[in-house]
């Protein structure tokens, strides 16, 4: 019997495990010449698989199939009706032609069976599926299978929810581990160069452990490590200067962009100025933030909201130039008024590169808002840096370093987050492949 | 009244009369002309399919009908009222499917009437109604990439139908679509037209598709476009695809129609067109077999 069950369409891809399961599920039937297995119209419980013998089975007019009888011996699946959404009764009767041995399966059995392993038995509902609107031309409106009810089914799930399941399987995953592989070999390495082999060019570097032990030291040498509040008002004054610049980045450079994809003619005003403007480094401008604002900490902030700005507004006007133009003329099409386009399309459509955008400009604010706080500034981790740097305390600027890579890697990932919490259909298409 | 008889009696099956229309390209000596003095009629309540060798301007057409281009000469009129711009009394359903990625099925065929401000109870129980008729309740909220090629047209057909147009358009709907799906489809498309008599106005380059939908078949010349002949398709419907490919009427008029796309494939290609030697090379193979 595995053997015929593994040679069906349906079947042929579940593991040899499932198949026993499926196997012990059978009943053998077998019956004689002219029998009538089922007729139109009885009630569907069995699914049947053919052993050997010959069955005729023909669909009732009503179904529409382009072929309705159809010959089926060793290997072939009827009675699928047992597996319909809508259809509990037969569509078809099936009559054994010449003696016959069936294997019965009971419908409802069959399902619980698979959902015990969710996955395969999505493969095989599905090739039924196929089967039914293909070899029985069964048209597809008819051919909906019953769903297989999984715990955790990733189309249900919405919002907050669908981020923690992407989450659990990324730690099912082997990425995680990998990461950490990663990141292993990049600390060992620093370890080894510095303190162990003492390569040239590394050999004045601090080495691992020493920034470690200044790090996680209750009395540091330097003056700075996770025991000081100094250490998180620097954290805390950059994170908060960041957002200031970030937020205002944000609330003038996606409208902008908006509008400079939007109106051809606004774009033709203003896109060359930003063009020039764009490619001006953020130390180019020191002296003139200094001069413009009287007080050094708007300079600071003036300065890192800068790039971030150039990056949003530049990716958001490209968003809204990659919107495929027949959502425009459909929803035009529809009735749709100029300001609705605008709305409905224009917005949602720019929005992946929007986030796109908002999560390159989140990270160029650190860049800028370092060089920036190297200028100026009293508190922060560029200063930090910088002041360390002049008073010859080498563990202290590494701590600084990782810091910033730290905090800035958590607040993209923030970013990251939110877009995809907005924009649920384009996750579900990217990650979960269409789920 | 039944959702079925109240959609029934909305229907108003418009006309579009198209009166000597150009459309040029470009100014001056760069002009180019894909459209020259073309002229046709869609009449009420029929479906009109319009076939011609690919790159014959059909689609530029298409646009001068929908009203996101004006024709350089000549007018284009609806009731008897010029086009000057999309309204939802001529839908366009185009080549690429439009389903807005960002809503859900639902929203998507209720789109029409909230951008108008148009939802009444009525509204949403025709949403409802539609749905099942395209077979969609289960995919309700389910986003467009969700769906399949063929799912996503039938989608698309109700959120057209659901804003009651008066002549729906179609510009090849069903390219790109696996074999066996586009037949369904073709019956699919077929009964929903014959149901409720819409004026449907379908652009095609499949000889097969167009002999099974249409009641009148325009086969267009190359460019510059304009009707070369019509076929009345006298074929009773309701019309089933075996029926179709057995039905002598049908396959007479098959011959006709591809004897005069052969010859102006023949024209094209003598100006150098790859698709027109294609379809000559096909059409010698198939005129060989009978």
């Amino acid at each position: 019997m595995l053997e015929i069950l593994k040679k069906t369409m349906p079947f042929q891809v579940v593991s040899d495990t499932m198949l026993r399961r499926i196997a012990e599920l059978g009943k053998r039937v077998a019956y004689d010449k002219a029998a009538i297995i089922y007729d139109a119209g009885d009630s569907a419980g069995d699914i049947y698989i053919i052993l050997s013998g010959k069955v005729e089975h023909t669909l009732e007019p009503g179904v529409n199939a382009r072929r309705p009888v159809q010959l089926l011996g060793a290997g072939d699946v009827f009675g699928w009706a047992a597996l319909l959404e809508k259809f509990p009764h037969r569509l078809a009767k099936a009559v054994a032609i010449e003696p016959a041995e069936i294997v019965r399966i009971n419908g409802d059995d069959l399902l619980r069976l698979l959902e015990s392993d969710p996955d395969s038995g999505d493969v095989v509902m599905s090739r039924f599926a196929t089967m039914i609107t293909r070899d029985y031309t069964v048209p597809d409106l008819i051919a909906q299978m019953r769903a297989i009810h999984r715990k955790l089914h990733s189309s249900d799930i919405q919002g907050m929810n669908l981020t923690m399941y992407r989450l659990s399987l990324w730690l099912k995953s082997p990425r995680p581990y990998l990461m950490l592989i990663g990141f292993g070999l990049f600390l060992s390495f620093w370890y080894l160069a510095v303190e162990v082999w003492k390569l040239p060019r590394f050999r004045e570097m601090p080495g691992l452990t020493v920034v470690i032990k200044e790090w996680l030291n209750p009395d540091p040498s330097y003056g700075l490590s996770i025991y000081t509040a100094e250490y998180y008002q620097h954290i805390l004054v950059s994170i908060w200067r960041v957002t200031q610049a970030f937020v205002l980045a944000s609330l003038l450079g996606v409208p902008l962009g908006l509008f400079l994809g939007w109106s051809r003619k606004f774009k033709e005003y203003v896109f060359p100025v930003f063009e020039t403007l764009r490619p001006i480094p953020i130390l180019a401008w020191v002296p003139l933030a200094i001069v413009m604002f009287i007080s050094t900490e708007s300079a600071v902030i003036y300065l890192t909201f800068l790039a971030s700005f150039f990056a949003t507004a530049l990716n958001t006007m490209l968003g809204v130039e990659s919107i495929d133009e027949s959502y425009v003329r459909a929803a035009y099409c529809l009735g749709a008024k100029r300001h609705q386009v605008f709305r409905h399309i224009i917005i949602p459509g720019a929005l992946p590169f929007i986030f796109t955008g908002l999560q390159i400009s989140i990270g160029v604010s650190w860049f800028s808002l370092v060089a920036a706080e190297m200028v100026s500034g009293q508190y922060g981790l560029g200063y930090v840096i910088n002041t360390s740097y002049t008073m010859v305390r080498y563990p202290t600027i590494v701590i600084g370093m990782i810091t910033l890579g730290f905090v800035g890697y958590v607040t993209s990932a923030m970013v990251r987050i939110l877009g995809d919490y907005l924009m649920q259909w384009r996750v579900r298409e990217l990650a979960l492949g269409g789920q | 009244m039944s959702q079925e008889d109240k959609l029934k009696s909305k229907i108003q099956a418009g006309e579009i009369v198209v009166s000597g229309v150009s459309k040029e390209y470009g100014a001056n000596q760069f002009a180019k002309e894909v459209v020259k003095d073309c002229s046709f009629t869609i009449e009420r309540g029929k479906l009109t399919v319009m076939i011609g060798p690919s790159g014959c301007g059909k689609s530029t057409l298409i646009r001068l009908l929908a009203g996101f281009e004006h024709p350089t000469a000549g007018t284009i009129s609806i009731n008897g009222k010029p086009v000057t711009g999309p309204a939802r009394d001529r839908l366009v359903l185009f080549q690429e499917t439009a389903l807005f990625p960002w809503m859900t099925t639902y929203d998507n065929i209720l789109y029409g009437p909230r951008a108008r401000g148009e939802v009444t109870k009525e509204t949403l129980e025709l949403a409802e109604f539609l749905l099942s008729k395209v077979g969609l309740q289960e995919f309700r909220k389910k986003y467009p990439t969700q769906l399949s090629g063929g799912m996503q047209r039938r989608a698309e057909l109700a959120r057209a139908m659901i804003n009651n147009p008066e002549v729906m358009i179609l510009d090849e709907p069903f390219r790109g679509l696996d074999a066996m799906t586009k037949e369904l489809m073709w019956e699919y498309y077929s009964a929903l037209y014959e149901e409720n008599r819409r004026t449907n106005f379908f652009v095609t380059t499949d000889i097969d598709e167009a002999i099974f939908l249409a009641d009148r078949l325009f086969i267009m010349s190359n460019i510059p476009t304009r009707v070369r002949a019509v076929l009345e398709v006298d074929v009773p419907r309701p019309r089933r695809l075996l029926d179709i490919v057995e039905n002598d009427r049908s396959n007479e008029i098959k011959m006709e129609a591809l004897s005069i796309l052969h010859e102006e494939a023949m024209k094209s290609f003598s100006r150098g067109s790859k698709a027109a030697a294609d379809f000559v090379e096909a059409y010698s193979k198939r005129v060989a077999k009978t």
